[in-house]
């Protein structure tokens, strides 16, 4: 294990134990309550990967993929099967109390603000948690009350503030003591675009002024691309992606989204692999699969029919690709992964 | 000494948020008035019907307003660590430095601390509105660390049952079932030498009797006598609960890690 790794996993492996209901016969419901069945289910099979320090990486999959529970592994609230786990060189499982002093954790979904009280008293209470000393506390809390703009929240109740203000809050909240780790669990689930904006830049720039990590799971594809440079994408307990956005959007699909704007009032295209994405007078939206045509083929086509007022060449929105993504994953599996080399998937 | 600051910063904030919840606070006092209103005219009548009352009934009135001071000052946690099992919150607060139950005693403690004196007023002022008397001033003094302590006690009996939930789906009938046992075995409404001997025999293997019935106890047969052996069986039973809630949350985290949040 490498000890300079901020989070370093390998061949991680954690299965649940979970009851089975008998098929519904008449004397089922007694049977079940005399002898249960129980079944495992696999949570997180094989799962390795390794995280830098102060490196923002999003960990995504659809719902019940397993992250949730390799989260749970890394803070240490769960013991993994098999497998091994580091965290800034702590096992978690074993470290738990320690390791609390190093990482922070926001979830969109809960508080840990006292929903009564002003924020005040929970940044008080989290600094006696964390065992700041009261200059510490109050120079952390001037710093994060600037960064945040908390100055005229700070002593409102919480249970006045918007849920923007509300999350702006928590995330300061998970700051205080400075981790060197923070956990993201959907951030900004539930909030309005410009609040998003917000939250997203406070959590990049916060990560660039303390050198924090971020692991950042999330189904709001604006979260990875604003915050993170690096995603993994778990799949039925499984890693079958890791590397930069940029990549995933350039090698997996391999496609291509086509605007453009024309003399003509309609233009139309029969190539292999062009399919028309959205049309209207003088202008349509193509979807070109590069591998199959070439871009420069349909903008040459388009111009052999007259000339063209404006022309726009971009990935296709990163949803639709996650979405490919899922849907071609849950019919195959990758091969567990070596650490602590970035994997791609073999297309 | 950093390790109780923070558990004395939990008190702090409980007992913060304990104050802001005004509502609720007065909601408790004029219950609890009211309470004694009605026990206060319903023992009158029995003592005019001519049943017999061991004890006299202005004694029984200061009895129940000890006890149900008691009773409703405790914090009862157990359904807040509920919601926090069945969300799935009680695992994100588990990687802090910091045990979970004993922050969450510390923060019953905390609502304790202002419940307390506010009812206690309640209480003296109701009870003394109702019977016209007071009973001896040492009793009365008595009563308060030893009601404080069996509050105490019995908040850490709830962050037990809340616990529960660990393995349960819904630890309310528990709850029910051990607040009626608490009523009855406790001796809240009537002090314990009515009961038959067999019950009162039964209801001291229980700590419910230590909690409610033997703090009470000092305003009918005064505390000087009583307070040693009281003083005794709530240290044994504050050992247990807390040595209770301990081993249940070791379990539960167990069953965790095996079971999955």
């Amino acid at each position: 294990m490498n000890t300079a790794l901020a989070i370093e996993l390998s061949g991680l492996c954690k299965s649940f134990r979970v009851r089975r209901a008998r098929a519904v016969t008449r004397l089922s419901s007694v049977k079940d309550f005399i002898s249960p069945i129980s079944e495992h289910v696999i949570a997180v099979d094989h799962v390795s990967f390794a995280i830098q320090p102060g490196e923002r990486v999003a960990f995504i999959g659809p719902n019940g993929a397993g992250k949730s529970t390799t989260l749970k592994v890394l803070s240490g609230i769960l013991h993994p099967d098999a497998g091994t786990a580091q965290v800034l060189g702590l096992t978690p499982w074993r470290e738990r109390q320690k390791l609390g002093f190093h990482i922070g954790t926001v979830f969109g979904q809960r508080s840990q603000l006292w929903y009564h009280l002003p924020a005040r008293d929970t940044f008080e209470l989290l600094g006696h948690v964390y065992e700041l000393s009261p200059a510490r506390l109050r120079e952390r809390l001037k710093a994060l009350t600037e960064a945040f703009e908390l100055g005229p929240l700070l002593d409102k109740p919480v249970s006045q503030l918007s849920l923007g203000e509300r999350m702006r809050a928590e995330v300061a909240a998970s700051l205080l003591h400075r981790p060197r780790i923070l956990f993201l669990d959907e951030p900004t689930i539930g909030l309005d675009v410009s609040a998003k904006a917000t939250i997203r830049t406070l959590l990049e720039r916060q990560s660039e002024q303390d050198g924090a990590t971020l692991l950042l799971t999330s189904h709001d594809t604006g979260d990875m691309e604003r915050v993170c440079q690096r995603v993994i994408v778990i799949h039925t307990g499984r890693v079958v992606w890791d590397g930069s956005i940029a990549e995933l959007r350039r090698g997996y699909l391999g496609k291509k989204r086509v605007r453009l704007l024309s003399e003509r009032p309609a233009l139309s295209f029969a190539l292999p692999g062009v399919r028309l994405v959205a049309e209207a007078a003088y202008r349509c939206e193509l979807e070109v699969s590069v591998e199959v045509t070439p871009v420069g083929r349909v903008i040459a086509a388009a111009l052999e029919q007259g000339a063209l007022h404006d022309l726009t060449i971009e990935d296709p929105p990163l949803d639709e690709i996650i979405q490919a993504f899922y849907r071609k994953t849950s019919y195959r599996t990758v091969d567990p992964v070596p650490v602590p080399t970035p994997i791609r998937v073999a297309q | 000494m950093s390790t109780y600051r923070k558990y004395w910063a939990f008190a702090r904030v409980a007992a913060s948020e304990a104050a802001n919840q005004r509502a609720e606070l007065y909601g408790r006092a004029l219950f609890f008035a009211v309470i004694l209103g009605v026990f206060a005219a319903l023992w009158r009548a029995v003592a005019e019907a001519g049943m017999p009352l061991r004890a006299e009934q202005e004694k029984l009135v200061w009895y129940l307003a000890a006890t149900e001071w008691i009773l409703l000052s405790t914090p009862q946690r157990h359904m807040q660590i509920q919601d926090e099992v069945r969300r799935g919150d009680v695992a994100y607060q588990l990687p802090r430095p910091v045990s979970y139950p004993r922050a969450a005693l510390a923060q019953c403690l905390g609502a304790l601390l202002v419940r307390a004196p506010l009812l206690g007023v309640v209480a003296f002022v109701s009870a003394f509105a109702f019977t016209g008397r007071m009973p001896a001033l040492q009793s009365l003094l008595w009563l308060v660390p030893f009601g404080m302590l069996a509050s105490a006690i019995l908040a850490e009996l709830y962050v037990a049952l809340g616990l529960l939930s660990f393995w349960l789906t819904d630890a309310t009938p528990l709850y029910w079932v051990t607040g009626k046992l608490l009523f009855i075995l406790g001796g809240l409404m009537l002090p314990l030498e009515l009961y038959p001997r067999w019950l009162q025999r039964v209801a001291l293997c229980t700590p419910f009797p230590s909690l409610l019935a033997g703090p009470g106890g000092f305003l009918i047969n005064g505390a000087e006598q009583a307070a040693p052996l009281l003083a005794l069986r709530l240290l044994f039973w504050a050992c247990f609960s807390f040595g209770l809630v301990e081993l249940l949350f070791w379990r539960a985290t167990r069953s965790l890690q095996v079971s999955g949040g």
